[in-house]
């Protein structure tokens, strides 16, 4: 905290004095790390190199820091469109481990590959002629009936899905199942990309939600009667009111609306 | 310095911090602070970054000349083309459609599906992305979208609520499709599949946004955009419409008369071009989070740079409002490796309240997002009340664990799984602790100026989404983002199509309309070694770069 | 009796009268058949093959999936796994039986699950017909309030309920179990030499003609030996047998169509539970005129 005393509101501020200092303490995260100011180290070995990279990083941005510009293996950097995937193994341990890189912190001898595509068909389908049932799936996804139940895209899933039993709702047919229990998906592809059975599981997901979310649940009574008042231009005369207001008066009525009842 | 010892994701000082926040929620649980008066809304809103000194410049070239835009944005607008006329050949199209899309999030993508079902055949449509179709800020909306389609609630009153957000600043008829609209996008989502959340009564659950009177936001647990965005996607795909990743547009091309009559599209890993020509083009790109104006983190995607903005402007389109931009009130502030994420407002409207270092709530937690931000900028840096953060970081508490005091236990999980995963990988659990909140840059508010139906200022040239300007004035309401997105994509797309069908024809492919905006810089005095559209911001190490050398 | 319970994935679809019709006929004798929160396919067929081993970890995660019943308090002290199609029966009891068998198996298993609790070997699995002959037939004729009079059906087995032998759950040679129910259930069981016949189940869908002519072996034996109806324990004969009709007539056209029934079917009629949870309607050969006619399925049964 700051050690000075708090200046009274009333006293004039030097307004630009305080958006610089928000932007010298956003520094590190707009512009990339200072070297000097870092205190802990790791090693990581990108596809096979090794790096020395500050302990704070994420994948992605220690694969910056080190001299990586992403053209692929990058979108949102905040985990939700699946873009960066990598699979890595830390020293020591057989396991292959799947994340995404802006959501995983580098660890010190973490071996590392990004896998920014994943190869899978999607067929085409008109979701409005289709049928909500188990048959849908597999006239699309026949390969669905390969699942072992090996559970690999489950460990796999950076969202921790469990996915292989939303592969197996999708085989009995458990369409709320495995529209819940695949909401969270990304559609990273590291699922796909690991499933000994070849099973695309996240276009399986995504097919099911749809059939789900429009044949799940009817559209809600008032959304088609608020569409038919529109329809019958119940709103046009209002409409016309407010578009030609001017500001005085739309101020007037914006500050004089009710506010609905918690 | 010695280790910091941590305690639940935080060290220990701030650990010990945040039991103040604990120790006064029963009190503030019934105790909200009252919403701002205008006055009072004026005076906190000197601290907003648009409004405080510096930043900021006149544009010196083009169709808003004189207009305020931050440095940011007018060093780009203010910028040599990175191809100019004559240096290659864009006379021959590699792509010819009737329908080019710039841009594949939400607006896009609607945009490519409305001209398809208006009669445009799938393959006289692409769809060009910078990065991955989807890669965008669509899929990163957390809250939901506003559509008045209650009983107790009325298009008048979604209109009244969004222009008083905009300070009565947002263009009408366009701020009016919009309203009009939003009932049938939730149709359309639903028939595409779309899992809106629903009560047991099988209604749509309707949450209460920031600066809005009365309920109105539709959500998809806390993954909205997420959701709307896969399954428009999905759609798309299942159309077979003509889709191209990692080809940006690095310019648009026009005709004799001016007419924008496609673009021209870069292969990010090749480097090689690829001429676009196309009858009606739309454009798509989003917005400019990643230009970190004034210095701020940002929610943004990686390839949010205004791209957009600089190819409709140098084609002649005109701006406007662009002299603002929108924080967000809750960005993570902690801990470094989310700073800046988008925490969305929807806690806010289940309870979490904003709470300084005494563990006092300051601010209503459901102001208009400039008050808010303002107000929390207030209490870090004028009143001091804010916590530091190891990074040197300020920032105040958002009350996650409120949310389950109002909604029952359980509730969190249900209605947030997106952020209860992101803060868990950081070992902190939002629903037993409070997390660390900032102002992060998340909107572009203005932009590329529209007709009702989409249309720009240029013959040819549709505009949606964020890149555009007008319909939220200069402060968008929470949930009319992602609604703008597939009402003006709907539009756009069908007008494009209505366009196409009437007969245009396919202008010739020049780069002519450089010609006199390049002399318009030189004119200025802009350094030649300015270059735009920015394509992906740089972030790469200094020590990294400082040793690069181009060898072949 | 509360006993955990592994419908399978047929029984969720396109058998889901048999299921229904099996939980109503289950609770009327007192016994709840709790179904496993978590269940995978059971891999639907038993590999044969020694260096298979990855198609025996389905089975085996749902054996797990029943120890973590009991640790849940979800059963007591409960480790059989019944089932009701024939099919999951044999594919579960038996690979339940090679990781008894071999240790190492078993081993390597637990090993490449590793995010499950190991399987222990404990788990028995059962068929809900072994459940019946435990409650005992007698028991069952007790609780019958229509019984099947005047009704002539010939029992069907087919393969995975006897054999192999270690997996069986009666004399492979000469079966009786299915004849004890129809007893008890008042119907007159019919003999006929092709109850132990393969319905050619693995060729139905490659091979529809060759099923439909073991169909017509079976069928017809069944009717020439006075049979008015064949009753099944499995939901695969029980498609084979019925749905392949059609294609024996095309074959064949002075064959006469015949009901199949899957015995929870009877069983939720003679014990009185209504037509509506017999399920009739997933039956191709519609069984209604000929239980309507027998006085089985009255008026007032419905609405």
């Amino acid at each position: 905290m700051d050690n000075d005393s708090t200046p009274s509101e009333g006293k004039r501020l030097d307004l630009e004095e305080i958006m610089s200092r928000i932007s010298e303490a956003s520094r590190q995260v707009v512009s990339g790390v200072e070297t000097e100011k870092v205190k802990n180290w790791v090693t990581i070995h990108i596809m096979g190199r090794a790096y020395r990279v500050p302990a704070d990083l994420t994948i992605l941005t220690a694969m910056e820091y080190a001299g990586y510009r992403f053209v692929r293996g990058v979108g949102c950097r905040q985990g939700f469109c699946g873009a960066c995937s990598t699979l890595y193994r830390r020293e020591g341990d057989y396991r292959l481990q799947a994340g995404l890189a802006c959501q995983t912190r580098v660890e010190d001898g973490m071996y590392l590959v990004q896998i920014p595509f994943s190869p899978a068909a999607k067929p085409p389908y008109d979701i409005s002629e289709l049928d909500c049932d188990e048959s849908t799936l597999f006239e699309f996804y026949p390969e669905l009936a390969r699942c072992v139940s090996c559970n690999t895209c489950t460990k796999a899933c950076p969202q921790d899905i469990e996915v292989m039993d939303y592969v197996q709702a999708a085989i009995k047919g458990d369409f709320e199942a495995l529209a819940e229990g695949s909401f969270d998906c990304i559609q990273c592809g590291l699922c796909a990309i690991r499933c000994p059975a070849e099973i695309v599981q996240y276009n399986v997901g995504q097919l099911g939600r749809r059939l789900y979310g429009r044949y799940g649940s009817p559209e809600p009574e008032h959304l088609a009667r608020r569409l038919e008042e529109i329809e019958a231009g119940e709103f046009d005369e209002g409409l016309d009111r407010l578009v030609a207001m001017d500001r005085e008066e739309l101020e007037r009525l914006y500050a004089e609306r009710e506010r609905e009842k918690e | 310095m010695a280790e910091l010892e941590y305690i639940e994701g935080y060290p220990a000082y701030m650990h010990e911090l945040l039991q103040r926040v604990h120790a006064t929620r029963d009190r503030r649980k019934d105790q909200v602070p009252e919403a701002m008066t205008p006055q009072e809304q004026q005076e906190v809103l000197k601290l907003h970054p648009d409004y405080a000194p510096g930043g900021k410049r006149k544009i010196s070239v083009g169709p808003n000349r004189g207009d305020i835009a931050p440095d940011a944005v007018a060093d780009l607008l203010e910028a040599y083309p990175l191809v100019e006329h004559g240096e290659i050949d864009v006379s021959e199209p590699d792509y010819d459609v009737d329908v080019l899309v710039i841009g594949g999030g939400l607006a896009g993508t609607t945009a490519a599906i409305w001209a398809n079902m208006e009669g445009i055949p799938a393959d006289r449509i692409l769809l060009a992305n910078k990065l991955r179709h989807g890669d965008a800020n669509s899929i990163m909306a957390e809250g939901g979208t506003q559509a008045a389609d209650r009983d107790a609630d009325s298009l008048e009153r979604h209109y009244l609520d969004s222009i008083g957000g905009g300070h009565f600043t947002n263009k009408p008829d366009v701020l009016r499709g919009l309203v009009e609209d939003a009932p049938l996008i939730m149709r359309w989502l639903h028939q595409l599949g779309a899992m809106i959340d629903r009560d047991e009564n099988g209604d749509f659950v309707e949450k209460w946004g920031g600066g809005t009177s009365i309920r109105r936001l539709h959500s998809c647990k806390d993954y909205t955009g997420l959701e709307e965005l896969r399954v428009i996607r999905d759609e798309f795909r299942g159309r077979e419409i003509g889709c191209v990743e990692h080809y940006p547009a690095i310019e648009l091309l026009t005709d004799a008369e001016g007419r924008v009559s496609g673009a021209v599209l870069y292969n990010l890993e090749t480097g090689e071009y690829r001429v676009a020509r196309a009858k009606a083009t739309i454009l798509a790109t989003g917005g400019f989070g990643r230009l970190h104006i004034r210095g701020f983190p940002t929610t943004n995607h990686y390839g949010a740079t205004a791209d957009g903005l600089v190819l409709a402007y140098r084609a002649g389109a005109k701006l406007r409002d662009t002299d603002t931009v929108q924080y967000h009130p809750t960005g993570a502030a902690y801990p470094i490796q989310i700073v800046g994420y988008l925490l969305t407002e929807k806690l806010r409207s289940s309870g979490a309240q904003p709470v300084n270092v005494d563990g006092e709530a300051f601010v209503f937690p459901l102001e208009p997002r400039d008050v808010e931000a303002s107000a929390i900028i207030r209490e870090c840096y004028v009143r001091n009340r804010g916590i530091d953060t190891p990074s040197g970081l300020r920032g105040v508490w958002l009350d996650t664990p409120m949310i389950e005091v109002k909604n029952g236990r359980g509730y969190t999980e249900k209605a947030f799984p997106g952020m209860i995963r992101m803060f868990n990988r950081y070992d902190i659990d939002m629903r037993k602790n409070p997390v660390l909140i900032f102002p992060t840059l998340h909107y572009q508010n203005g932009g590329v100026e529209t007709d009702p139906q989409g249309h720009s200022s240029v013959e040819g040239l549709w505009v949606a989404g964020e890149v555009s300007g007008g319909v939220h004035g200069k402060n968008r309401l929470m949930g009319n983002s992602t609604l703008d997105t597939m009402v003006y994509g709907r539009r756009s797309g069908i007008s494009a199509a209505e366009y196409v069908r009437s007969g245009a024809e396919a202008g010739s492919l020049t780069l002519q309309h450089q010609k006199a905006y390049v002399e318009m810089l030189r004119d200025a005095g802009v350094e030649p070694e300015r270059r735009s559209p920015m394509i992906l911001p740089e972030y790469r190490g200094k020590e990294a770069l400082a040793r690069m050398i181009d060898v072949f | 009796m509360r006993i955990p319970y592994y419908p399978g994935c047929t029984l969720k679809t396109k058998a889901d009268s048999f299921e229904t019709s099996a939980l109503a006929a289950a609770a009327r004798l007192g016994v709840d058949l709790v179904e496993l929160p978590r269940w995978n396919c059971c891999g639907a067929v038993y590999s044969l093959a020694d260096d298979d081993l990855i198609h025996h970890v389905a089975a085996v995660r749902n054996l797990v999936r029943v120890q973590e019943m009991n640790e849940s308090g979800l059963v007591e002290d409960e480790l059989r796994l019944v089932t009701l199609c024939s099919m999951c029966f044999n594919t579960l009891k038996r690979s339940n039986l090679r990781m008894l068998e071999n240790p190492e198996d078993l081993e390597k298993i637990n090993a490449l699950m590793d995010r499950e609790d190991d399987y222990l070997g404990k788990v028995e699995v059962v068929h809900f017909l072994e459940i019946l002959r435990e409650i005992g037939f007698q028991r069952i004729g007790e609780l019958v309030e229509r019984p099947l009079a005047d009704l002539r059906i010939a029992p069907y087995y087919g393969c995975m309920l006897l054999r192999p032998a270690e997996a069986g759950i009666d004399d492979p040679e000469e079966p009786s179990v299915q004849e004890e129910l129809l007893s008890a259930l008042g119907a007159e069981p019919v003999d006929t030499p092709y109850k132990k016949v393969c319905c050619g189940s693995y060729q139905t869908v490659r091979d529809p003609s060759a099923v439909a002519g073991l169909a017509y072996d079976i069928l017809e034996h069944a009717r020439s030996a006075g049979a008015e109806a064949v009753v099944t324990s499995c939901p695969l004969c029980a498609f084979n047998l019925d749905s392949r009709q059609r294609e024996v007539r095309e074959e064949h056209p002075s064959f006469q169509e015949i009901p199949v029934l899957y015995f929870t079917q009877l069983m939720a009629l003679a014990l009185g539970l209504g037509a509506d949870r017999c399920g009739f309607h997933r039956n191709y050969v519609n069984p209604e005129p000929l239980l309507r006619h027998k006085g089985l399925i009255r008026e007032e049964d419905h609405g």
